[in-house]
Parts: C-alpha cells; structure tokens; sequence
C-alpha cells in the first residue's frame, strides 16, 4: 500500500461532531484509506463507528474525498454523494420500486445515463450478487439476505469510489449473513476500496487491510488483523476483543 | 343440513341471545323497508322531481345551449370507457389480465339498468331518453373497443393517454362557459348537479396540490416557511366553513389578483379549495411522517437531491398512506358544497330549496330530500370505489403478491 496522495481515497483529519443535544460523539478522528483498501471498523456500541463513516457521505459532519473536499462547504455535498456509496444496516431498499428500478433510479437521475444502457448494467449487477432472476420483484419478497445483496448491487451501479458498510449483517438472520459477506468477499477481491463497520470477526480477520477500533468518539487503535486480533497494543482494545471473543 | 342454513345458523343464531338479537333486528329492518317501499310506492308524489328534472341536473341553463352539456357528458363517457378498456386490457398487478373480470360485468349491467330505468321514471321526452340510452351504449362501445385493440397501441400513445383528462376539463371548461365562438353562458345561470359538480372537481383538483405544498412546508427546516404553513393550516381548520364562505365572498375580491375572482361561484370554489387544502396538508403529513428518515438517507447517499429524493422516494409512499384520508378529504368537501345554498348559489341543495318553496310543490319536501341523498350518496360511492380500487393498485402487499405469480 503506497502512500501517494492520488492513491488516498478518504483522508479525515480531526472529524469532530457534536449531535443537537449537545453529545460529542466525535471528538477529533483520524483516519486515511487509500484505492483497493479495505478498512474494518469496531467497537462497542455508542462508540461514534456508525456516525463516523455516515460523515463520510455527509451525513453527518464533513470530510475530504479523493480530490473533493468538504470543508464547511455544503455545495460539495451532492458531488461527495455521487462518489460514495452506502449499505445500511436495514438495507432502505425503496419498497414501492421493483429491485430493477432501486438500481437503475440514481444512476438514470443523478448521472443523467439512458434507462437501457443503466438496465444492462444493473442486470449483471445482480446477476453478479446472485439474484438476477428476481430483477422485476419487490424487496418486500425478498429475504433480508436478498434484500442487502440488491442494496450492495445499487450502491455499486453509481460506480462509487469508496463503498462503506454500516453494520450490514447486524439485522439479518444469522443464515443469511453469509452470503451477504461472500458478496463482500467477492467486491475486496476486486479491489473495490470499502470501509466496513462490523462485528464479524471472521470477515476482519480474513478480508481486513487494516481494522480500526473507536472508542468513546476517538480511534483507539489501527492495525493490520493479524495484529489488532492477537496482539493489540492498547488495553482497551483488549477488553473490546475479550468481550467479543 | 344445506350449507346456506347451516352458515346462517352459524352467524346469527349461535346461542339463544345471538337469535333473539339477530330476530329483533330483523323485523326492525323488515320494518322499515317495508315502510319506505309503500311511502315510495303508494304515497310519495314523485311528480315533484319528474317536473323538475331539468332544473336539478343543470339549473337554470339555457335550453338551447344544453347540447353543450350532453356533448360533454359523451366526451366523458367515451374517456371513462377507454380508460377502463385500456386498464383491463394491459394487466398489472393487481390483474389477472382477464379481459371481462366478473365486476365489471357487474358494473356495466348495472349502469345499463339505470341508464334505462332512470328516464323512464323521470319521464323524460322520448328524445332524451334516448339520448341516455345511446350514452349508455357509448359507455360499452368504447369499453369493448379499448379493452379489444388497447394491447395494439404503442408506449407512447399509452403514456400520453392520461392526459386526455385534463383535457376534457379544460374542454368543459368553455363548453359550459362559452367562449371561443360558443354564446357565453353566465355563471349565474349555472346550477344543480352541474354547478355541484364543477365547484366541487375544482376544488378537488386545486387543493390537492396545494395541499402537498402546505404539508411539505409544516416540515420544512426554512422557518419562515414552516410558520406560514402552521398558521394558514391552523387558522382554515379553526373556521368553520361556513363564516369562511361568506367572508370569502366579502373579501376574497381583494385578495386574488383581478379577474382570478369575478364571480360569486369561482370565489366559493375558491375559498372550498383553501378550506379543502388545510386539512388535506394534514392527511399529506401523516403519510409523510410514516415514510422511515432510512428512506431519505439511502437516496441521499445515492446522489439524489432533495427534490428528486422528494418527487421520487418520499412521496410515492407518503400520498399511497395518506390516500385513504385524502379521498374521505374529497367525499366531504363534495358534501361541503351543499353550504354554497346558505349564499344563495343555486348548486342542488340551492335549487331543492327554490323548488320546494315553488306553491305547486308544498309539502313534498321528503321526496326531494331523498333523492338529493341518493344523487350525493352515489356519487361520494363512485369515489369511494375509484379510491380503493387505487389503493390496492399501489399497495405493495398487492404487487409482491400477483408478481410472485408465475
């Protein structure tokens, strides 16, 4: 992994939040993934790891992507979008669209491409996840496992830069999370630069670059897995992993 | 036992109390329906209604220009055909694809019956009757001619299809009013169940809009937005309509830019269209507040914009929740334009009440009263029925369930 600036896809420095009522769930985080990285971020709950890759994409707070920065500059806020593309934990599929149409919406709308060459796109999206025969269903037939393979297909037909992941196993059933993960497996074989927040161990373990621990609104620990899992430097990560473990 | 026995032993007399309820209740209804068909029957004096006919369909709209009206009728009758057809015959998903489902059958011999049956009770000349009849047959005609050669028709032509309707309205508009070489024919002279129906459509279709506008404007983040909205919506809902009618006849001259306001009947359109958009704002917004924030950010994070995020994802789940309480929204205001009597618009309450006090027709204020609810109750019926014909058709429940249908 080089270091060169045009390799960095994401450089946060210092991320601060400060949600309305006053809690500072961000206090200052650091972080940088270069092209074809792929970062996995832990953590007890309540530790800032969803709000943290939510400023990735403006969600939340600001940040700099590839060679757009959001400072304080919300007019870049649409360009980041288009560049980063999001898995939520509850998938958001849109129910009142066929699982075509969630794929072909935004790159039609927002990149102004023709329906017919977006379809040809998105049908091999699928067909790549594994569900290409259900193209004209609704999500609500769907299983939750389905249901997040089409949602990693439409966040991939954007062309994304950058794929983040917030908690994509942790609403689905404990059989279908595997073959959400092989999907992830797959995309990181590809080189597709992804930063995960996740409790799956195994998939740290075995897709990681790098895994990040957060804590209490800071990034306590950053290191490869075979290191963050066997042989951490902080203390705090150690209590994480014993409770996990 | 018979089935059929045994089923109704089943619901209404299952245990001594359920037959002795279910007994009582039956006479009480044997009673009084008993009791309407003989006052129907023997002596009611439908002579009122028969005589006036004319006078509750349209007003006082001059005779010789209502071939206007009857050449309306047949443009709508002949789009709600092809409507129809063009449904049936391009099956979606809450179809089958049949191309004469067993309700529609229903529906048409229904409208057949009444389209024969009702000009012969009014008794109505020769000619008109007739005219009902080749009305009804148009209905057919053109159900079976779209439902027949509809498949044939190119994508284009089917998408641009809808757009038949607001032209027809636009197309009544000057039909009934006059103008572009037809003899003006003055709002005063409107009246009846075509001055019922044409403030409320225009109510109807303006507020609906306005509507979505105000309720997306309660949830606006800009301030100023937000408090116009809360106060205009608080303020309609805290009047009733009634004060407003009136006050709208005094004041709304100065509010509308000249020429939108002219007469009395477009003001109280208007002022029913503000009154009807207050509390649709209010069933808008609880469809929107259903639609989950995961919804917003997941298209957020797609790139979408706010008002394509909007138009999009937002409002296509918010307006199919808030349908349901939409169309109870548009079955009162329609019942809420028997008010314009009370400022002395001759709509069909108006005109019940002129007739009544006609000498010739004293004491038969019943007669007239029951049909008056029979003409509100079918039509409030039909757009109860169109409603929940759309709410199935939008219901993801619906879709997933016939799509999963190989």
């Amino acid at each position: 992994m080089t270091s060169s600036p045009n390799n960095l896809v994401i450089e946060a420095r210092g991320v601060q939040k400060w949600y309305p009522n006053g809690y500072h769930a961000l206090r200052g985080v650091d972080l940088s993934v270069h092209r074809g990285e792929v970062v996995v971020v832990m953590g007890p709950s309540g530790s800032g790891k969803s709000t943290f890759i939510r400023t990735f994409n403006a969600l939340e707070g600001s940040i700099r992507i590839d060679d757009i920065s959001l400072g304080n500059d919300l007019r870049q806020i649409d360009a980041i979008r288009r560049e980063v593309g999001m898995v939520f934990q509850q998938f958001n599929l849109f129910p009142h669209l066929t699982v075509l149409d969630n794929l072909v919406l935004a790159p039609t709308l927002v990149r102004g491409r023709s329906r017919t060459e977006v379809q040809a796109q998105a049908l091999s999206l699928l067909d790549r996840v594994g569900i290409k025969e259900q193209a004209q269903k609704f999500p609500g037939q769907l299983s939750g496992g389905q249901q997040q393979r089409v949602a990693i297909a439409r966040a991939l037909c954007m062309e994304p830069r950058i794929l983040l992941f917030d908690e994509p196993t942790s609403s689905l059933d404990p059989e279908m999370v595997r073959e959400v993960l092989d999907v992830m497996r797959q995309l990181a074989q590809e080189d597709i630069t992804m930063v995960v927040v996740t409790h799956e161990v195994k998939f740290a373990e075995q897709v990681a670059h790098r895994v990040v621990l957060m804590a209490e609104g800071n990034v306590v620990e950053e290191a490869p897995p075979a290191q963050f899992f066997k042989n951490p430097k902080h203390e705090r990560t150690r209590r994480f992993l014993d409770q996990i473990l | 036992m018979n089935p059929l026995l045994r089923r109704l032993r089943a619901d209404l007399f299952a245990t001594p109390a359920d037959g002795a309820l279910s007994l009582g209740l039956i006479a009480l209804i044997t009673a009084a329906a008993v009791g309407l068909v003989q006052w129907a029957t023997q002596r009611a004096q439908w002579a009122v209604i028969q005589a006036n006919s004319t006078l509750f369909a349209v007003g006082r709209y001059p005779a010789d220009q209502q071939w206007r009206l009857w050449l309306l009728t047949a443009l709508l009758t002949a789009a709600t055909g092809v409507t129809w057809g063009l449904l049936r015959c391009h099956p979606r998903a809450d179809r089958d694809g049949t191309l004469w489902p067993r309700n529609d059958l229903v529906v048409l011999a229904l409208l057949a019956a009444v389209a024969f049956w009702l000009p012969w009770v009014l008794q109505l000349t020769p000619a008109l009757q007739s005219r009902w009849w080749l009305l009804a047959a148009l209905l057919a005609a053109t159900r079976w001619l779209a439902g027949r050669f509809g498949s044939q028709l190119s994508r284009p032509v089917l998408r641009l299809f809808p757009l038949v309707w607001p032209l027809i309205y636009l197309t009544g508009m000057v039909l009934i009013s006059g103008g572009l070489g037809l003899m003006p024919v003055s709002p005063s002279q409107w009246g009846g169940l075509l001055l019922t129906l044409l403030t409320s459509s225009f109510a109807i279709l303006l507020c609906f809009p306005l509507g979505v506008l105000l309720a997306l404007g309660r949830r606006s983040d800009l301030p100023l937005l937000r408090w116009i909205s809360v106060i205009y919506i608080e303020f309609i809902r805290g009047a009733p309509l009634i004060t407003l009618l009136f006050l709208g006849q005094n004041i709304l001259g100065f509010l509308l830019p000249g020429g939108l306001a002219p007469d009395r009947i477009w003001r109280a359109a208007w002022v029913l269209t503000f009154f009807a958009a207050a509390y649709l704002a209010e069933a808008v917004r609880s469809g929107l507040a259903s639609v989950p924030n995961g919804q917003i950010e997941a298209a957020r994070s797609l790139g979408l914009s706010y008002p394509q995020t909007l138009v999009r994802v937002v409002l296509p789940q918010a307006l199919r929740v808030a349908l349901p309480a939409m169309v109870g929204q548009f079955i009162s205001l329609l019942q809420d334009t028997t008010l314009l009597s009370l400022i002395g618009l001759l709509e069909l309450l108006g005109v019940a009440r002129t007739v009544m006090a006609n000498p010739a027709f004293l004491g038969h204020s019943a007669e007239v009263y029951l049909t008056l609810a029979l003409v509100f109750w079918s039509c409030c019926a039909a757009l109860g029925l169109g409603s929940r014909a759309l709410e199935k058709r939008l219901d993801p429940q619906t879709l997933s369930r016939s799509s999963s249908q190989p």
